[in-house]
């Protein structure tokens, strides 16, 4: 039988679209092998009660990177790029706090001025943080948005990239230098409070660093991914991760790759010299003399791959990458937009302390469920009204804090519901009117979010993004997207530069794959 | 008498007068001295030793009052001091006891084979990688001694002085297997808890080895960046043999005395009772030292053997530096967490797991059951309480060393953790709550070992701010600053100051504050030492 395909990609969520795109766009025949009905796995819209539909999972879309939307023309294929970043508002006690994400001018200046009515010192140091970030993006870029270092394989590493790195990033200066080697291993709650006294601005600030991690806001190892958004951050997209999903999809099959739903990878096939193809879940087999695997590292390493390919070493390495899911997702669909003070917000927070969001990530320690868990809001019909009926609304909410598996007893009908309850309570805490405009919802807990898109350990990053997995991720052998069986490459958010819609492992995977042929 | 009190220095000018007579502060002194420099040494207590020190709080029982076991020491120090000559000896640790409140028990002992069956009783798979682990982390613990027994790399310099050093550092690491390379970027990185759960199965194994990883932090034994400290336990080294840890005779303040006593050797002279006020300092130049008595000493070089806080804030004074500094200077974290309570007892305690006395007794006795447990009371102090079941170590010199009991009766040292300075009443409310602190203690260690309270004759309580009134260690940190990655290495005490300068000209640093940081080690005295030498200074 002769070889239809060059390469398989395995899931059709964000990254293994944009490798495909990569590829496809190169040349190579592509097909994607997508286990659900729909493709954009934790981008997808998805609906959950008759006429409300979901934007996906995540829903910050500001990580893209820049370089996916030129380098594969997603402009031409419908992808529109925010004039800039959304901004959150931060619900604590006090007075709600709508803080810009983006360093330009404008975007600071309206932050002083908001910040200001919290703490004057706060405002008038705002400035010199953002300032501080924009300095070092420079450096941190070197390093989350160019193919990874190999810290372990040092010899692989040509002398002369590493020199070229090296001084690009020794061009920020002396002083800002050693605040890059200081910062990414602190607390990202130190990091703040050495600039910030306020805890509602702490707070704010604080939660989006924890994305991705098992720790709290007091946890060294925090900063780093404080600064790795910081560096990736970009405006977002038009119509979030469902519109992105779309112009992926869409440049995809102009560059003639071919998108399979439905189609379950059960096996890797692999022979005496390396992956021969792909055998899906039925039967069928289909051959390929490369595969790039979007799926989480331990799947792919662990249950698709045959076990005598995977050396034991690698094995326990792959099934020991910390991968503790923490987040649940509550939709709900409204029969009115919810009120959260001022103008409608698309992005809201809560938590009003540092030490809140720590007593909630207490629990998680001890496979509990907290009782004031830390909600990330999306409220997707501010920017696209049609995921609902006319005036009607739908909101998400990422729960952190939220266990994988509970200590007393597994998930079931009860515990979710009570899970839902909780966080209505809790918006209602913020807008009284929400809890009575609730007429449909969806919980799903770190388990369900599992089975449902088959991220392992219900984590929607493939992996914790603690220091030394973002360093090295996930595994030194596979650290530069190849594994060592010859023709398989991981493609998806666990491996570098991790997980978010930054599209980046995506493509640089499949960059990688292609300066290898 | 080794701590003779003499209050009037000899002359009126030295060479370099070191501030603060701690253990870091001798040996500092003492190299100097036998690189043939005039110098002084000036103590604020009536005994030298700082927080190694040894006294007699109860009659007829000595204390180690605050650290209690030796092993970091640099084992190159104590031969070119010839510190033995001096009367310091170390009675080696043989077991690490760790008794369960349900009545089964683990003990670690030196003996390998026997250690293996310990293990196996909880889990045979652990008892097999036990021994690979040690191995790795010896190997690893001998890497990093490329990093402990040298000023810190400086990776933003230029000079050629400082890429050699970086360059000699990437070839050591480059002389590590590749295995090893992976496992030490983890052990720097991850938490202590992860770290193990990666080789091990039993959370009675895994709770107190991870222990070692927070002792003095202000952290949990699953927060990031504890691993490295694991490493610590297997750098212990006496007489060259790694993962070895022991007690010095006659109390901790033994081997400070030996110290001093070397130094004295060499011509340096020691004043207790002394406290300096501040530092001389004119046109940006230390001068001298003024005491708190108004007298005033001269000097070519002035070392601080104080931590970084007490350095800068208090010797130097805000006014003579740059508000940039003055800003890092306040974000340095000392947040102490650790206090320790002495007893004084009439008779052994009694463990119910394994009762009688024996030598499961004579090393170190761990108490902390579990990681959760650990871990819940790290949860505690976060928040500003000082932990309800606290982590504790305890040891019982008098087992090994009768000098420092009477016949028959103990002295038991409990290292206690959590006690966090800023309690939420405030740290200076500290006082009202030590008594409950010190019941806790007792009453945690009493579950192991009924009958404990009736045994104490004497009880000694030092909460961090006790640490930090009697001792001098700002927020009671008994390391002089957290062992946080962001202070370590050329980040200690702050960026561009880690080579035992300070902005102050023929001032300089050399307490564990500095590189490589807390611990009976006595390598920052000395590297400070080295350095002034090579410098020229005094």
């Amino acid at each position: 039988m002769s070889t239809r395909f060059d390469v398989i990609v395995i899931g059709a969520g964000h990254n293994g679209l944009v490798a495909a795109a990569t590829l496809g766009r190169a040349g190579r025949r592509v097909l994607v092998l997508e286990r659900r009905a729909v493709i954009g796995g934790l981008a997808a819209s998805e609906e959950f009660h008759p006429g409300y539909s979901s934007a996906g999972v995540l829903a910050d879309t500001c990580l893209v990177q820049p370089s996916v939307v030129t380098g594969l023309g997603l402009e031409q294929h419908g992808l529109k790029l925010r004039a800039e970043a959304p901004p959150v508002l931060s619900l604590g006690e006090g007075e709600p706090l709508l803080l810009p994400q983006g360093r330009d001018a404008a975007q600071v200046e309206r932050a002083v001025r908001a910040i200001g009515r919290l703490s004057k010192a706060d405002a008038e140091r705002y400035p010199a943080y953002v300032a501080q970030l924009e300095r070092l993006a420079p450096a941190l870029r070197e390093l989350f948005a160019r193919a990874p270092l190999d810290l372990v394989d040092v010899e692989h590493e040509s002398l002369w990239g590493l020199g070229q790195r090296a001084l690009r990033v020794r061009k920020i200066g002396k002083t800002d230098l050693m605040e890059l080697l200081r910062l990414p291993a602190m607390c990202v709650g130190d990091v703040l409070r050495e600039y910030f006294a306020s805890h509602q601005l702490t707070a704010a600030l604080a939660l989006p660093a924890l994305a991705g991690t098992f720790t709290g806001p007091w946890s060294p190892g925090t900063a780093i991914n404080l600064l790795r958004r910081e560096c990736l951050l970009g405006p977002g997209i038009v119509g979030g991760g469902p519109m992105l999903v779309a112009a992926l999809a869409s440049a995809a099959k102009a560059a003639g790759v071919e998108i399979r739903c439905e189609a379950t990878v059960a096996k890797l096939r692999v022979g005496r010299v390396g992956i021969t193809g792909v055998v899906l879940e039925g039967g069928e087999e289909i051959d390929a003399p490369l595969v790039a695997a979007s799926c989480h590292p331990w799947h792919t390493l662990c249950e698709l791959a045959p076990p005598e390919a995977i050396e034991h070493r690698l094995e326990h390495r792959a099934r020991t990458f910390r991968s503790r899911g923490r987040v649940a997702q509550v939709l709900l669909a409204l029969d009115r937009a919810p009120a959260f003070g001022g103008d409608p917000v698309e992005h809201a927070r809560t938590g009003g302390h540092l030490d809140e969001l720590e007593r909630a990530f207490d629990s998680i320690k001890y496979d509990e469920v907290p009782d004031a868990p830390i909600l990330e809001i999306h409220v997707p019909t501010v920017a696209q009204p049609e995921l609902a009926p006319k005036g009607h609304a739908v909101l998400s909410a990422l729960v952190h804090f939220v266990p994988y598996a509970k200590r007393d007893g597994s998930w079931d009908e009860d515990s979710r519901a009570r899970l839902g309850d909780r966080v209505v309570e809790i918006l209602g805490q913020h807008d009284a009117k929400l809890p009575g405009s609730v007429i449909g919802r969806q919980v799903l807990t770190p388990l369900d979010l599992e089975q449902r898109y088959g991220v392992h350990g219900g984590h929607l990053h493939h992996g914790e993004h603690s220091l030394d997995q973002l360093l090295i991720r996930p595994t030194p052998e596979c650290v530069r997207y190849e594994t060592p069986v010859k023709g398989l490459w991981l493609c998806g958010s666990g491996s570098h530069p991790g997980g978010g819609l930054t599209c980046a492992p995506g493509e640089l995977a499949a960059r990688a794959m292609l300066a290898k042929r | 008498m080794t701590n003779k009190p003499s209050n009037k220095p000899s002359r009126s000018h030295y060479d370099a007068i070191i501030v603060g007579g701690g253990h870091n502060g001798l040996v500092c002194a003492a190299y100097l001295a036998k690189a043939g420099k005039q110098v002084l040494v000036l103590e604020r207590r009536h005994v030298l030793g700082g927080a190694a020190v040894s006294e007699q709080v109860h009659p007829g029982f000595t204390f180690s009052v605050c650290s209690y076991v030796v092993s970091l020491f640099r084992p190159h120090i104590i031969r070119e001091l010839e510190l033995v000559k001096h009367g310091f000896h170390v009675i080696p640790l043989d077991c690490s006891f760790l008794p369960l409140p349900d009545g089964r028990s683990l003990a670690r002992w030196s003996d390998k084979e026997r250690t293996r069956r310990e293990i196996a009783k909880f889990s045979p798979r652990d008892a097999e990688v036990y021994p690979e682990f040690g191995l790795a982390m010896t190997k690893l613990a001998r890497f990093s001694k490329n990093v402990i027994d040298e000023p810190a790399p400086e990776p933003t310099s230029m000079r050629p002085k400082d890429l050699l050093q970086l360059l000699r550092l990437g070839r050591a690491y480059q002389g590590l297997d590749r295995d090893l390379r992976y496992l030490n970027l983890k052990l720097l990185t991850m938490s202590a808890a992860d770290f193990l759960d990666e080789w091990f199965e039993s959370d009675v194994l895994k709770a107190p080895m991870a222990v070692s990883g927070i002792i003095g932090t202000y952290q949990g034994v699953r927060s990031p960046g504890t691993a490295y400290v694991l490493l610590h336990h297997y750098m212990g080294e006496i007489d060259g043999a790694f993962r070895a840890w022991g007690f010095s005779k006659g109390g901790t303040g033994a081997l400070s005395n030996a110290i001093a006593e070397a130094a004295r050797g060499y011509g340096v002279e020691i004043l207790t009772e002394s406290p300096v006020d501040h530092v001389r300092i004119s046109d940006g130049k230390a001068t001298g030292v003024v005491l708190a008595n108004g007298d005033e000493i001269g000097a070519k070089a002035v070392v601080s053997g104080v931590d970084p806080h007490r350095t800068f804030f208090g010797l130097v004074g805000e006014k003579n530096l740059e508000p940039e500094l003055v800003r890092q200077l306040r974000h340095y974290k000392l947040r102490g967490s650790s206090g320790k309570v002495n007893l004084a007892v009439d008779r052994l305690p009694n463990f119910t797991c394994r009762p009688g006395a024996g030598p499961h007794l004579e090393g170190d006795i761990a108490i902390c059951p579990s990681v959760e447990y650990l871990e819940r009371a790290y949860d505690e102090a976060k928040y500003g309480d000082f932990s309800k079941r606290p982590y504790l170590n305890v040891v019982i010199p008098s087992l090994v060393d009768p000098s420092v009991a009477p016949p028959g009766q103990h002295v038991i040292s409990c290292f206690v953790q959590y006690a966090p300075y800023n309690i939420k009443e405030g740290a200076s409310q500290w006082p009202s709550k030590r008594e409950a602190f010190g019941d806790a203690v007792v009453s945690t260690l009493a579950e192991y070992c009924p009958g404990l309270e009736d045994s104490i004759l004497h009880r000694q309580v030092l909460t961090p701010w006790d640490l930090e009134q009697e001792f001098g260690l700002t927020e009671g940190n008994i390391f002089h600053g957290e062992l946080s990655l962001e202070q370590l290495l050329f980040l200690r005490p702050v960026a561009g100051w880690s080579r035992y300068r300070t902005p102050i000209r023929d001032m300089w640093i050399c307490s564990s504050g500095t590189h490589p940081g807390g611990g009976i080690m006595g390598a920052p005295g000395e590297l400070a030492a080295k350095s002034m030498l090579k410098a020229g200074a005094a």
